[in-house]
């Protein structure tokens, strides 16, 4: 810092500062200061200030090209897909472990490129549905593609319905996903959130359940009171996502969240802030908190199903163990889909249905044992063939548990008890009704 | 004229974004002069500023206090490895802001090497942590702004004339005088430099709050982050930054009003 500056000319640079109004002068000294911790330590308080201003700069933009205006009308229609041309590569955005991993390389995907001669360049950008979708949105408001072919965005979260809503996906060609017509299961077919599979398809699904350490907690109970038990205060960790949080609110008050009122909700944030000032919950975590309950910074924690799983893989974490309440555990579904402008939809299409094969959904699920959204693959992981079988032997090693493992998991290939248990996310009737869940629950998270 | 439309513009944006009312879905936004943002926002969020003062004027109170005597140290005794003793001070800061902090997570984690260790050997109590406390994140931005401190206090100690020291002792004044009466004085801009350097980017740190801290200890840049990026509330993030760098320019102000705004330019 200070040597950028000694390399100035110091004479040259005061000059035209000398003949401004010194309140201007004053006034532009600290931006100055912020464009330097921005350049310097990209994490810095100041640097905060120009990135709102640069956000800002971009909500002002969409008051010219408002959103809601430009669907082009004909993109997506049987005719509009007729026109498209296979192209040789495919943009896939998804999130952190969320597919088959061997040393580095994706085996379910390089068979994708063996077999179709279609090159994927697999990225894991999303770490959260707003932030990401807050990236995408200039480009589709622009009118301009995003660099993505494939996103993948969860139901339980505005984005999927502000991208619909916004005319901001392809609706998928109908007539180009034999498999998922053949093989996808009944939770993720034809769902509420996208009717007939008009824009989406399943990439995973799973529960925001309980994870507990069974070292230290030997007899959890069957209910998510464990959350708020004064037992493990300051040991208990919560989401900050405020979709996540709100429904375990309403699921410890006895209300179902998919039919709640605004009072209900009241009375859950009441719930949930009672829970902070008791000194019950540790913090409220991000993804991260499967890393404070690996290390023992909690002993509890509301947690995403497939996390838990991947985390018993490793012999340090057998402990381990995730609950799925008696209240029900939240299911969740995150959903491929193609972005408007997208370069390469022929080629995305093709890709989105190749997972619907069993074979390929089989070496998937022996990775991340999320729910599988292909019933099949459970037979396929108890009795593999052909190419599947070899690669799942190859990954033997590394994940050292058998297939059956994973083809007989519950959290996997769920069990009517499962499914019974599994409850559906609020779905906001309007943009009010948003912030009134955002004001109720956020100054839970944000607590002073 | 640079400074014109890369500060100035975003600044004006970002001051009019905060009387708009956006649409969450589509980002765009119409202007509604709506005043009462300022005000909703203050009262939803005012005991996290009033952390974000308390926190950043504590860290700022500590890196003075630390770096006094380091930079003292090197101005005067540093001899001709001066350079290399300031390197040495900054070396840690080539790593990134955001991995630093992080891997404060890890040493200071209840089961971590420094807690775990205490614990067993029972020096502290199983429940003892730090982490997720007020404590640590002052800790952090201490740790984290330490040569925004430094480096300012350098520049002015290391700019003190020697012979004024000898000055000093000839006339008799003993050594703790000399530093009330002389060194003391003659740093004085410096300090406040060092002082707004660090105090200002602490105060919207939301990094070391992030990662460090727990229920209780949110700073107003964790909030404006979220706004921003969590919950798409454009208007509300802006009116919050807009008070936060309203604060920050009145320090700017007072501090070219006592000092001269001459002086400042020098220590950057």
């Amino acid at each position: 810092m200070t040597e950028r500056n000694g390399s100035e000319p110091r004479e040259s640079a005061m000059d035209p500062m000398d003949r401004m109004d010194p309140s201007v002068w004053r006034g532009l000294t600290q931006p100055r200061l912020s464009r330097r911790q921005l350049l310097t330590s990209a994490g810095a308080g100041a640097g905060m200030l120009g990135l709102g201003a640069f956000l800002a700069a971009c909500g002002v933009k969409g008051t010219s090209t408002s959103g809601t205006s430009n669907k082009p009308g004909s993109v997506g229609s049987a005719a509009w897909w007729a026109k498209q041309k296979p192209t040789k590569t495919v943009n896939f955005a998804n999130w952190p472990y969320y597919i088959d991993v061997f040393k580095g390389k994706h085996l379910s995907l390089e068979h994708f490129t063996a077999t179709t001669g279609i090159a994927v360049n697999y990225t894991e950008p999303i770490s959260d549905n707003v932030p990401f979708y807050a990236k995408i949105r200039p480009s589709l408001q622009a009118g301009q593609p995003t660099g993505y072919d494939i996103i993948v965005m969860t139901n339980n979260s505005p984005p999927l319905g502000y991208l619909i809503e916004n005319g901001w996906l392809i609706p998928l060609d109908q007539k180009a996903m034999p498999n998922f017509d053949k093989n996808a299961g009944p939770l993720i077919k034809n769902p509420s959130w996208d009717p007939g599979n008009k824009y989406t398809m399943a990439w995973q699904s799973g529960w925001t359940a309980i994870g507990y350490n069974s070292s230290v907690i030997k007899n959890p109970g069957t209910s998510v009171d464990i959350l708020f038990d004064k037992k493990y205060a300051g040991k208990v960790g919560m989401m900050n996502d405020l979709q996540e949080l709100g429904s375990v609110g309403l699921l410890a008050i006895g209300v179902e969240p998919a039919t709640s009122t605004e009072s209900d909700w009241a009375k859950a944030a009441k719930k949930l802030q009672q829970q902070r000032s008791d000194g019950i919950v540790r913090s409220y975590y991000d993804q991260s908190y499967i890393d404070h309950l690996k290390n023992g910074d909690t002993v509890v924690s509301m947690a995403w199903s497939g996390d838990i799983f991947q985390a018993d893989l490793n012999s340090k974490y057998r402990d381990l163990k995730l609950l799925i309440a008696d209240q029900g555990g939240m299911f969740w579904t995150d959903n491929m889909c193609i972005p408007m402008y997208a370069q390469n939809p022929r080629a995305a299409m093709t890709l989105m249905d190749y997972w619907y094969q069993p074979d390929v959904e089989a070496l998937v699920e022996y990775y991340n044992d999320y729910v599988c959204p292909v019933p099949g693959a459970k037979d396929f992981l108890l009795h593999p063939s052909g190419w599947g079988a070899q690669a799942l032997k190859t990954m033997n090693p590394e994940i050292g548990l058998p297939t059956s493992t994973t083809a007989d998991a519950p959290t996997v290939f769920p069990t009517a008890a499962y499914i019974k248990n599994s409850r559906p996310y609020y779905e906001y009737k309007s943009q009010e009704e948003l912030t009134t869940w955002n004001n109720l629950f956020s100054p839970i998270t944000q607590g002073a | 004229m640079w400074l014109l439309v890369l500060f100035l513009i975003p600044l004006v944006v970002m001051l009019s974004l905060s009387l708009q009312t956006c649409n969450f879905g589509t980002g765009a936004c119409v202007m509604t002069w709506h005043w009462g943002e300022f005000w909703q926002q203050f009262s939803l969020y005012k005991g996290q500023l009033r952390n974000s003062f308390v926190y950043a004027g504590a860290a700022t109170i500590i890196d003075l206090v630390v770096s006094f005597p380091i930079a003292y140290w090197i101005a005067f005794h540093g001899g001709r490895k001066k350079n290399f003793f300031l390197l040495m001070l900054l070396v840690p800061f080539f790593v990134s802001f955001v991995i630093r902090t992080v891997v404060w997570q890890f040493i200071l984690s209840d089961q971590g090497v420094v807690l775990g260790s205490l614990k067993n050997a029972h020096l502290l109590p199983q429940s003892f942590h730090i982490l997720a406390t007020g404590y640590a994140v002052v800790a952090g931005l201490a740790y984290n702004y330490l040569p925004f401190t430094a480096l300012p206090l350098y520049v002015a100690i290391e700019r003190i004339d020697k012979r004024v020291l000898e000055a000093s002792h000839d006339l008799y004044a003993s050594r703790r005088e000399t530093f009330t009466r002389v060194i003391l004085p003659l740093t004085i801009p410096g300090l406040f430099a060092a002082f707004l350097l660090t105090f200002i980017p602490a105060l919207g740190d939301y990094v070391n709050q992030t990662v460090l801290g727990g229920t209780n200890d949110t700073m107003i840049g964790t909030v404006i982050q979220n706004s921003f990026l969590q919950n798409l509330d454009y208007a509300g993030g802006s009116a919050l930054s807009a008070m936060l760098l309203a604060v920050s320019l009145i320090g700017i102000f007072a501090y070219s009003r006592l000092l001269g705004a001459r002086t400042i330019e020098e220590y950057l």
